[in-house]
């Protein structure tokens, strides 16, 4: 029990400090958030605010789907060259993946609901059932979060990240686009619960298991 | 001893599977009708791909618990087969959706969940090449090999089973789901599938030695 507590509180900090880093870097906040207007005010000039359900819940993904590997790609900037050992000496391998994990995951979060507040300024939010659009957003940025984290651990580990990351994390991701994108079509044509219901609970059982595969294999990746 | 009698079953096997293959009488199907003979072509190409990269997924892990670097080449050898029957899979499916469907490609789960299977372990053989030191390589490779059998699993064997396919027993399509998969076919499928499977291990066992011999 003694040590649990030890291991949240250590985590805390880790995720605190990580906060820190990114606000104190603020350039790469504010690059994200110009991408994200930029972005979606180029889909507003070429396609106007007439989207169909279909095509503005696509582009909304896309749009989450990029901010997201960008986001992600630069999860372990801080832990390259002689940091990786500094790091190393104040947390073990687990406490830092579930630190990277729960951090990535809420700054996705943060992302994507902004990219959902955008599209709703530019063409009107169009989504029948809020709370299930909401929950499948949530759910796809954590899936997302735990695999562009470990694809991005092991291009930073193989020495070459630029590139190698996203073609690791691209077909990896494309089950969780597939389900939460199927979700929040449901979500804004409103479909009965029950049909929404069977895809949530897979899109959780998924998220459960890459996420205990990512716990367990960090380790391996995290040693020199 | 041992290693002649699987290769020679294989053989067999394999033989048995073209030749009555095109032989033995098949039920009478709407739509499908000739072209359910690659049932023992096509389909079998999948099973054997699927237990390569299976077989390299539990070497990946025996990998990370001894860190044998033997181990680490069986791995590499078995996923290289997986590809080579993943590739035929697709070619033999394209041709056949050609004459069934009248295009070679749609938009279908099962396709899509190839197609991304394929792209996943060439990313695979990308990460490999891109780094020099065998044991990291090793390691950082046998990580992902186990991430990416996970999502394959997940893609081709959970995803199309929630949506409806074009493929035969899928959807309302006649084709070879529990009541019409009936014995003429399955004897021939079941040997094709082991012949295959057979065939793929001497083909990895092969690639291994090499990859042994080169490394000096």
């Amino acid at each position: 029990m003694k040590i649990l507590l030890y291991l949240m509180s250590n985590i805390g900090l880790l995720i605190q400090r990580y906060a820190k880093q990114e606000l104190r870097n603020s350039n790469a906040i504010f690059s994200l958030g110009l991408y994200l207007i930029g972005i979606t005010y180029l889909i507003y000039l070429l396609g106007g605010s007439n989207a169909s359900d279909n095509s503005w819940n696509t582009l909304l993904w896309v749009v989450v789907f990029f901010a997201s590997i960008m986001q992600a790609s630069r999860s372990f900037e801080f832990e390259s060259g002689d940091y990786f050992y500094y790091y190393q000496s104040i947390a073990g391998p687990k406490e830092t993946i579930v630190a990277k994990l729960i951090y990535n995951s809420l700054y996705m979060l943060f992302l994507s609901a902004i990219a959902w507040g955008l599209f709703s300024l530019f063409y009107g939010n169009e989504v029948y059932q809020p709370t299930v659009f909401a929950l499948g957003l949530g759910l796809g940025c954590m899936g997302f979060s735990i695999i562009l984290t470990l694809a991005n651990g092991i291009a930073e580990r193989s020495g070459r990240n630029a590139t190698l990351s996203t073609i690791l994390a691209l077909p990896l991701t494309l089950p969780i686009l597939k389900l939460v994108s199927t979700i929040n079509r449901y979500a804004m044509v409103g479909a009965p619960f029950d049909e929404t219901a069977t895809i949530i609970g897979s899109l959780v059982t998924l998220d459960i298991a890459i996420g205990l595969l990512a716990y367990l294999l960090f380790p391996y990746l995290w040693q020199d | 001893m041992q290693q002649t009698v699987y290769k020679v079953i294989g053989v067999v096997l394999v033989l048995y599977s073209l030749i009555f293959g095109l032989l033995t009488s098949i039920p009478d199907l709407p739509i499908i009708e000739e072209s359910i003979r690659n049932l023992f072509y096509h389909v079998s190409m999948w099973f054997a791909m699927v237990a390569m990269m299976a077989g390299s997924f539990a070497y990946s892990i025996a990998f990370l618990r001894k860190e044998n670097l033997y181990t680490d080449r069986r791995t590499a050898a078995l996923t290289e087969t997986g590809m080579l029957f993943a590739f035929l899979g697709l070619f033999t499916g394209m041709i056949w959706a050609r004459f069934t469907w009248g295009a070679w490609w749609t938009n279908d789960p099962k396709l899509n969940g190839s197609a991304i299977t394929i792209l996943i372990y060439l990313a695979y053989f990308i990460l490999r090449n891109g780094i020099e030191d065998e044991r990291k390589k090793a390691r950082i490779s046998a990580v992902y090999n186990i991430f990416a059998f996970v999502m394959m699993i997940v893609f081709i064997g959970i995803l199309p089973r929630m949506t409806d396919s074009l493929h035969p027993g899928n959807g309302g399509n006649p084709g070879f789901n529990s009541y019409d998969l009936d014995n003429r076919l399955r004897l021939i499928f079941y040997p094709a599938v082991i012949g295959w499977i057979l065939i793929g291990t001497w083909i990895a066992s092969l690639r291994y030695r090499i990859k042994n011999l080169s490394i000096t």
